[in-house]
């Protein structure tokens, strides 16, 4: 719950005069103390209000509150008297801040299920009837600016509350997603790390996925969302890498959506950097992709020990099922150069319809 | 005659894992962790290569170019990065850098890299040749400079193999040209990349950023 908290001061010992008012306020605006001195006197000149609220603070540094208060009012009662208005207009004026300072208290709240105090709102009412009614005709042009005043007090420091609550539970909550994405992706790395110390394949796959992660999640779609060609294939080269232990360097010129094709290409993409982990004997698989208004394609190639592609037994069905005729499917093409000792390029092509 | 060079990387423990690597190859004379040790060092030990990284603590290895380019024009720039933002990396290439690899780059990859950068090659790994591909993207809108705002034809073959992962004597041998051929294609690219004023260049590094 949220309190007014009021200006806190204390009466200075070093600089006084009377009693260290001035100086103690003084300090606390930090403003220069005789400036304070001046306005009191000024205000001593207004029917005594001056002397008053002097008073009155002297009563409040010592911690007598309840006293202190109702000085302070008869002061600022004084003070408008001094100014030149009527009995009445004071009178109400001194209803509605009493009113005010009644529901700021009890810590009233328009919000829903917040409570309004009763007492003060017919303080401020009745202020309001006395000042507007027989104030004199000289304040109809202050009035509404009171009004508007008045509502400013009370709406004010509600909305202001909303407003700094809303900041920081989304603070709160960005706060929280940062650290859940943390603790299941980085601190389980470096978990597994330790474990895996001895183990640098492993060790290295690891991070290496983490990497792709964090980076995807920094500078991409965001963790857990494949949404795109470039996104998706990432994915797929990481767990190539952590399955088998190898490179893979994805490299890539635009993008596409990821609908039914795209996916069966990519299928196909990690199909084919499954077999280079698996047979070229290679360290390191390189990836690129390239959309263009035209087209979608993918290169997966290695340098590993290449392969005769009359020599493949007939039921290895990898190259032929998962790649060549999973492309054609999806209306695209599937071409495999291979060489033996040279390595091997898996070239996977797909039209892309105008959209 | 090995290659003078200066490792500048605000990762303490980085530096020295590229020291490690490179020892043999290379004589690296200083390093630094920061654009203002950076500077004042490489001017004073002017080395054949700086290795810099794309984020400094105190600014990016852009600054350090800025600082060091105007009196030291012979001293070539290798950016070496894990950062994937097209918006750095083309960055650092247009502050004059003369290529850029990732921090994943296998010792011997990298030895070839700072041997080639100093012999006044341009690198480009798989990742920034993707990059440049995407942004001189065919059919987009051409700037007041033609020449400088299109790739040729045999620039763009030369810059997918690349990204193929394709090493430039490979490339030479499928493309029926000279090793040296490839290189000026790839000097050219970079050339371009450096002085295109075309603001798409801006522009997609920008959007690449903010997907």
């Amino acid at each position: 719950m949220n309190t007014v908290s009021a200006l806190r001061f204390d009466a200075s010992k070093d600089d006084r005069i009377v009693a260290g008012v001035c100086g103690g306020l003084a300090a606390t605006l930090g403003v220069d103390a005789t400036l304070v001195r001046l306005v009191f006197a000024l205000l001593a000149l207004a029917g005594g209000a001056g002397i008053l609220l002097y008073l009155a603070l002297i009563v409040y540094t010592d911690g007598r509150v309840a006293i202190g208060a109702p000085l302070v009012a008869a002061a600022a009662a004084l003070l408008l008297l001094a100014l030149g208005l009527s009995v009445i207009a004071v009178l109400g004026v001194s209803l509605i801040v009493a009113g005010l300072a009644t529901i700021l208290v009890q810590g009233g709240s328009i919000r829903p299920g917040g409570s309004l105090p009763v007492l003060g709102i017919v303080l401020l009412v009745a202020g309001a009837v006395i000042f507007l009614g027989r104030g004199g005709v000289s304040f109809s042009l202050v009035a509404p600016g009171s009004l508007i005043g008045a509502l400013v007090l009370v709406i004010g420091p509600w909305v202001w509350q909303l407003v700094a609550e809303r900041t920081e539970r989304i603070r709160l909550e960005e706060r929280a997603e940062v650290a859940a994405r943390i603790h299941d992706s980085v601190l389980q790395t470096l978990a597994l790390v330790q474990r895996h110390a001895g183990d640098p394949t492993r060790v290295a796959a690891v991070a290496r996925r983490q990497e792709r992660e964090l980076r995807r999640w920094l500078y991409g779609g965001g963790f857990g969302s494949t949404a795109t060609l470039s996104d998706a294939l990432a994915e797929a080269a990481t767990d190539v890498e952590e399955l088998h232990g190898v490179r893979v360097e994805l490299a890539s010129a635009g993008d596409a959506p990821l609908d039914e094709s795209v996916a069966q290409l990519v299928l196909a993409a990690r199909e084919a950097m499954t077999n280079a982990a698996k047979f070229s004997g290679a360290d390191e698989i390189s990836v690129y992709e390239e959309t263009t208004d035209r087209s979608v394609s993918v290169f997966v190639r290695d340098r590993g020990v290449g392969f005769d592609r009359s020599a493949v037994p007939a039921d290895r069905r990898g190259l032929s099922e998962s790649i060549e005729a999973r492309m054609l499917r999806a209306g695209g093409a599937a071409a495999v150069t291979a060489v033996p000792g040279e390595g091997v390029e898996v070239e996977l092509t797909l039209p892309r319809r105008p959209s | 005659m090995k290659r003078r060079v200066v490792l500048v990387d605000d990762h303490e423990l980085f530096r020295a894992g590229v020291r490690g690597e490179l020892g043999e190859g290379v004589e690296i004379v200083g390093e630094a962790g920061s654009v203002a040790e950076a500077v004042p060092l490489i001017l004073e030990l002017d080395p054949e290569v700086v290795l810099l990284d794309v984020h400094l603590g105190d600014g990016g290895g852009e600054a350090v170019i800025a600082g060091v380019a105007p009196e030291r024009p012979g001293v070539k720039f290798l950016a070496l990065s894990v950062s994937d933002a097209a918006e750095d990396v083309i960055g650092v290439i247009r502050a004059g850098a003369r290529g850029y690899v990732t921090k994943t780059i296998s010792s011997g990859d990298l030895a070839d890299a700072v041997e080639r950068v100093a012999a006044g090659d341009a690198v480009f790994s798989p990742r920034l040749a993707g990059f440049v591909l995407d942004a001189f993207r065919e059919g987009a809108r051409v700037g007041d400079d033609a020449e400088l705002d299109v790739l040729t034809p045999r620039e763009r073959e030369v810059l997918q193999l690349i990204a193929r992962g394709y090493r430039y004597k490979e490339i030479a041998a499928r493309l029926h040209l000279s090793v040296k051929t490839v290189e000026s294609h790839v000097s050219s690219v970079l050339r371009k990349l450096q002085l295109s004023s075309r603001h798409e260049l801006t522009r997609w590094a920008h959007e690449r950023r903010l997907i």
